[in-house]
């Protein structure tokens, strides 16, 4: 008995600073979002300080339920994730499979390959949306122009000429707008989290036993069949915690979005937890349990179906 | 359905010549056993054999075909690893099939020829675990199968018995000797226990340094190992080597004796001693005499039981038709 208790005692510490970490906040999101709590009325003065005597029930779920934004944030929510998820797990595979292999300068590209990982979010969503994906000034519209500019010029040319005719002006795409702002945050966040998921398949790879390829060379498998069988497989694990690590981190994108189209036409749950807190401290409370509630689906749904699909 | 031909086959890592060239024919259906000890080469040879190395200059047939530049699939070998490399995540019975599959057999039949290796195997009731839930045998048995599944020409093992406990060992090593009997088919035998060879092998290849130092029957490099080298590996427990005036005496420059060839007397005899270790096994007594004017330590062996203890002084008689006796550059001396 007293072997036990000695260890639990030391423990304890750590253990409470972690529940009162955990249970505080979430008791106090519970707490406000059952309750009428805003920043500033001048008509319901009452309001701007939390009291249970504002008790609204299920009111605030109600109200977002019923906002317009909401639906389309949880949409968005998904579809931004599990993009992401999709093209970093396909590019990561795909790029550790290629570095894998020992070539010449293979440290420097290493160490290249991964320094998109080290760039803070604000600053990536400030470079790609200025510096890269801006219509104008931006990579995207220099390289549009250029193009424009040589197909005018091939125009004018002899035989030629007439083909280069039946060609359009191209329109550089503007990414802060409604339809493209979702797509200019997937394209920023993979760029920047495709590194992680190289680091974790590369070290995966490196363990990956080297007599099973042996083998299954020898049991006639091409190169092909070997990545089917035995690397996706090895890979199996590395991958579900990559797709669950990714997809508790870009459930709560803010700063891109912020940065990209300030939530035009690409809100997720965080983002909308930020308008609604603008004032309604309530509203956003009941959004973000509903964002607690997304994230576990999310997170037990992916691991599932990635269990499901490789382990065979 | 199973000849295998190496002529001049060498092999280097960067500079350093692992195997100086090289030849050997092995007959269909034989069981060649690869001795040696560690870093002689027997593992890359076999490697070369199967494709899984490139030859640095050489050429392998296989079945009268040229199949040196033939990729490792095509060459109708199966191979038995020491880690056994199973693919983890699938079934025995997957595993075993795998070969198949990538042949590109019906499902039919894969598993109904799976299911024949593996009631010969008895690995019947295993069929839907994963390795990680098999013992080291069983494992090695699976491995065996996924093997036997191809019908190849020929089996190569590596070190297959290497992972596995001592009893264990003696067990696979008939099934695989009996899997040779009822098979017929050509099997090379990669090991570094002279006892695995010994007891399984038509044929043992003894390899130093990449360099064949004998090939023979077991008995044959029992009763005559052609150097000194063959003479030392071969045999258990060692053969007792000496040189110097004792050897000159028997008129050659190192002269061998293997420890059941030797009598021992309390009385009197050819060479005198001291009693060191006296291991007493029941059916045999290994006892080790010191203080002897051949070696640091000479090796006894006793059927029976003897009553020595440490420290006696005991004399050694040695059988005069079982010396063996070899010139300065270690080769054995006709007698």
């Amino acid at each position: 008995m007293s072997d036990r208790k000695l260890p639990r005692l030391l423990q304890t510490p750590a253990v409470l600073l972690l529940l009162i970490w955990m249970l505080i906040p979430l008791g106090m999101t519970l707490y406000f979002s059952f309750i009428r709590y805003v920043l500033n009325s001048l008509r319901r003065p009452e309001w701007t300080s939390p009291s249970l005597s504002n008790w609204r029930g299920f009111g605030n779920y109600e109200f977002v339920l019923n906002s317009k934004d909401f639906l389309f944030a949880i949409q968005n929510s998904l579809f931004i994730v599990c993009s992401i998820l999709f093209l970093t797990v396909v590019l990561g595979v795909l790029i550790a499979v290629l570095i894998n292999k020992t070539f010449p300068g293979q440290g420097v590209v290493r160490v290249l390959l991964i320094s998109p990982f080290f760039v803070m979010p604000a600053v990536n969503a400030v470079l790609w949306i200025n510096m890269i994906l801006d219509p104008v000034l931006g990579l995207q519209g220099i390289a549009v122009s250029g193009i424009n500019d040589v197909i005018s010029g091939l125009q004018d040319a002899p035989l030629v000429g007439w083909f280069f005719g039946l060609w359009p002006q191209f329109e550089p795409i503007s990414f802060r707008a409604t339809q493209t702002s979702a797509y200019a945050v997937i394209t920023m966040v993979t760029w920047q989290w495709t590194p992680f998921a190289v680091l974790i398949f590369m070290t995966s790879l490196q363990s990956e036993d080297q007599q099973q390829k042996e083998a299954a060379v020898l049991d006639g498998a091409n190169s092909w069949s070997q990545f089917r069988f035995l690397t996706l497989p090895h890979l199996a694990r590395p991958i579900a915690i990559v797709v669950m690590i990714q997809a508790i981190y870009h459930l709560s994108l803010y700063a891109e979005i912020e940065i990209v189209s300030r939530g035009n036409g690409n809100k997720n749950l965080p983002y909308l937890i930020g308008e609604f807190a603008n004032n309604n401290i309530g509203a956003a409370s009941a959004t973000g349990i509903f964002a607690v509630i997304l994230a576990n689906i999310v997170a037990i749904f992916l691991l599932r179906m990635i269990g499901k699909t490789l382990m065979e | 359905m199973g000849r295998i031909v190496l002529n001049n086959v060498t092999k280097s890592f960067g500079d350093v010549e692992v195997i100086p060239p090289l030849d050997l024919t092995i007959e269909d259906g034989e069981f060649t056993v690869f001795v040696g000890p560690s870093g002689c080469g027997k593992s890359t040879l076999l490697r070369m054999i199967a494709g899984l190395e490139d030859l640095t200059s050489g050429s392998i047939e296989i079945d009268g075909a040229v199949a040196t530049n033939v990729p490792p699939a095509q060459r109708g070998l199966a191979m038995v690893f020491q880690s056994y490399a199973l693919y983890p995540h699938m079934s025995v019975r997957k595993n075993i099939g795998f070969p198949l599959r990538m042949a590109k057999m019906g499902q039919a039949e894969i598993k109904q020829r799976v299911e024949i290796a593996a009631k010969s195997l008895n690995l019947m009731d295993y069929l839907d675990r994963k390795p990680a839930d098999l013992s080291g045998g069983q494992r090695q048995r699976v491995a065996i199968g996924r093997a036997i599944v191809r019908e190849p020409a020929a089996f190569l093992f590596d070190e297959p018995l290497s992972n596995l406990d001592a009893a264990l060992r003696v067990g696979m090593r008939l099934e695989i000797g009996e899997l040779h009997e009822r098979l017929k088919t050509t099997m090379i035998y990669v090991t570094h226990d002279q006892v695995e060879a010994m007891t399984m092998a038509n044929k043992i290849v003894v390899l130093r340094a990449g360099v064949i130092e004998q090939v023979g029957s077991p008995l044959e490099l029992y009763h005559k190992p052609q150097n000194v080298f063959v003479a030392g590996f071969i045999g258990s427990p060692k053969m007792n080597i000496f040189s110097g005036s004792e050897a000159a005496k028997l008129g050659a420059s190192t002269v061998g004796i293997r420890p059941e060839h030797l009598d021992v007397s309390m009385s009197g005899g050819r060479w005198k001693g001291r009693v060191g270790v006296a291991e007493h096994l029941g059916s045999d007594t290994f006892i080790h005499v010191s203080d002897t004017s051949l070696a640091d330590t000479v090796t006894v062996r006793i059927t029976g039981d003897i009553a020595v203890k440490h420290g006696d002084t005991i004399y050694l008689i040695p059988q005069s038709d079982q010396l063996h006796k070899f010139d300065p550059q270690g080769m054995r001396v006709a007698q």
